[in-house]
């Protein structure tokens, strides 16, 4: 009888517990959670002072497996490397060329897209559309077939004109937004003083948009260096196409493809690097 | 100098609400040296009416004569108007990229293809009209709100214009940079600029303004001298609006 009292009272004092709200102060808040979130460490910004920032990890980390690769395996690390190296100047060339073509179509497409005249921005959106739809790949073959077919020009121009018209409408679509993203009042202020809305836009929108886009072009670099490695397949010895013969002749997949690897991840991350550096520059300067 | 005529001036938006009657037939004149001043309740229309008068907005009806030439029409060189009519903005809008120096003598030297030298020499005249001789070389960011107005204001006049817009020029201003900027705007009044500006520094309208006009949802209600306009006013909505900021 005693027992079933202790119990009941027991039961009685959980659920006022239960239903009491703590006013502890102590007691852990029951806010909504948060989520932390970073900016990506992709690209590490010049003050970061940690030592292990993930940059730092995966280029060093890639050093030092090359090195380790070509002290400890000389055989047949060695020669894989310099073979695949003699690609580097071919993977340059394409990419620097390429993204000078693509540079010079995004201006006149971003200019395009912007422009009063309807039929215009009817063209760039057209050829922006057009080449967002198409895999890079085949896109790639297919100018270069065709270039090839009508112009017959050299395999290294063929494949440089074709990255350049790819590129050339994601720079495009870059400049576009970096014209729109310079206030309306620039414009405004240029055309009052009397100004014709071309020498608006080159001596006053144009030199604005460069800031503003010149981080992203460097982005853009990047991604050309890596998807210039498809012109491998236009016959061109790039980097990956080094690697690729030298597999038929020796075998050595595997090895061969760390290496193409290995090159590729830490030029890019050098790359990256200094698309950071940069983007920092232009923040200081305003 | 010059005299603007604005004739039965109509400006129509059209938004996905439907079509916003901006300004609604108006009237005005601005004679030769004078000074005008609208003034109103935001939303009025009085900068749609001053953006009009340059063509940075295209009136929909109506007519604006400057110097008797009616800029509404298409065979118009707007660009040639522009050029000698002045605008200064709330947001002053200088050029970024450019230091003063540059941001005054661009126009000049592009459009009326004035030399280099004699581009800066102007330029030089005209920061020193507005106490600004020693900022030159500095870009407009470095400025204070009250010294890039001034600049905006130097800048306007490197094109030596017949009248000048302004729109707002000190509402964006902190209060102790106001002053700095209407008193090289009276100067330009004392000189016999002609002006026609949406502001709403009743002091300086009092003080400054030859014709004080009274805008509100679209249309011009009232006008008359400050003295009236101030003292006087007959529209319910004018002494409603003065009570309100006064």
């Amino acid at each position: 009888m005693n027992d079933n009292n202790t119990i009941e009272e027991k039961i009685r004092k959980e659920k006022l517990k239960e239903t009491t709200v703590s006013i502890d102060p102590h007691a852990a808040k029951p806010g909504p959670a948060t989520i932390q979130m970073t900016d990506g460490v992709l690209i590490p910004k010049k003050g970061e002072k940690h030592i292990f920032t993930s940059w730092r990890l995966t280029f060093f980390g890639a050093l030092a497996l090359s090195a380790i690769l070509l002290i400890f395996f000389p055989d047949p690390y060695r020669q894989i490397f310099t073979t695949c190296l003699r690609g580097l100047p071919v993977t340059f060339e394409v990419t620097i060329f390429s993204i000078i073509g693509a540079v010079i179509i995004g201006t006149f497409t971003g200019l395009g897209s912007v422009s009063k005249k309807r039929w215009l921005n009817m063209i760039c959106g057209i050829y922006v559309e057009l080449i967002r739809g198409i895999p890079l790949l085949v896109q790639l073959i297919f100018i270069y077939y065709a270039v090839g077919r009508f112009f017959h020009v050299e395999g290294l121009i063929a494949a440089i004109f074709s990255l350049s018209i790819c590129f050339g409408a994601y720079m495009g679509e870059i400049v576009r937004a970096g014209i729109q993203a310079i206030p309306k009042g620039q414009m405004e202020a240029a055309i009052a003083l009397g100004l014709s809305r071309s020498q608006a836009f080159r001596y006053i929108i144009l030199p604005q948009t460069i800031k503003v886009i010149l981080p992203a072009i460097g982005n853009e670099f990047i991604s050309m260096l890596k998807d210039s490695s498809l012109v491998s397949v236009l016959s061109l010895e790039d980097i990956l196409r080094c690697g690729r013969m030298y597999i038929s002749r020796t075998f050595l997949s595997l090895e061969t493809m760390l290496v193409v690897a290995l090159i590729y991840l830490i030029i890019t991350l050098v790359l990256s690097r200094l698309v950071g550096i940069l983007e920092e520059r232009l923040h200081k300067n305003g | 100098m010059a005299k603007i005529e604005i004739k039965d001036l109509s400006k129509d938006y059209t938004t996905p609400n439907g079509v916003l009657h901006a300004v609604k037939h108006a009237n005005l004149t601005v004679n030769d040296g004078e000074v005008v001043v609208i003034i109103g309740p935001s939303g009025s229309g009085k900068s749609t009416l001053l953006r009009c008068v340059n063509a940075l907005e295209t009136a929909t009806d109506g007519h604006i004569l400057i110097d008797g030439v009616d800029i509404t029409s298409p065979d118009t060189d707007i660009r040639q108007i522009r050029e000698e009519v002045g605008m200064v903005f709330q947001s002053f809008n200088l050029f970024p990229h450019l230091t003063v120096l540059d941001n005054i003598t661009l126009a000049p030297m592009k459009v009326k293809k004035m030399g280099k030298a004699e581009a800066e020499a102007l330029a030089k005249d005209l920061l020193k009209r507005v106490g600004l001789s020693d900022k030159a070389d500095v870009h407009p960011t470095q400025l204070s709100g009250g010294q890039q107005q001034r600049v905006a204001i130097a800048r306007s006049l490197a094109m030596k214009p017949k009248a000048m817009l302004f729109d707002e020029p000190t509402s964006a201003l902190d209060p102790e940079m106001i002053k700095e900027v209407l008193d090289v705007m009276t100067d330009l009044a004392k000189e016999g600029m002609t002006m026609l500006l949406v502001t709403h520094e009743m002091g300086f309208a009092k003080a400054a303004a030859d014709k004080v006009i009274f805008m509100d949802n679209g249309e011009i209600l009232e006008e008359g001298t400050p003295d009236k306009m101030f003292s006087h006013p007959e529209n319910p909505r004018t002494i409603d609006f003065l009570n309100h900021i006064l």
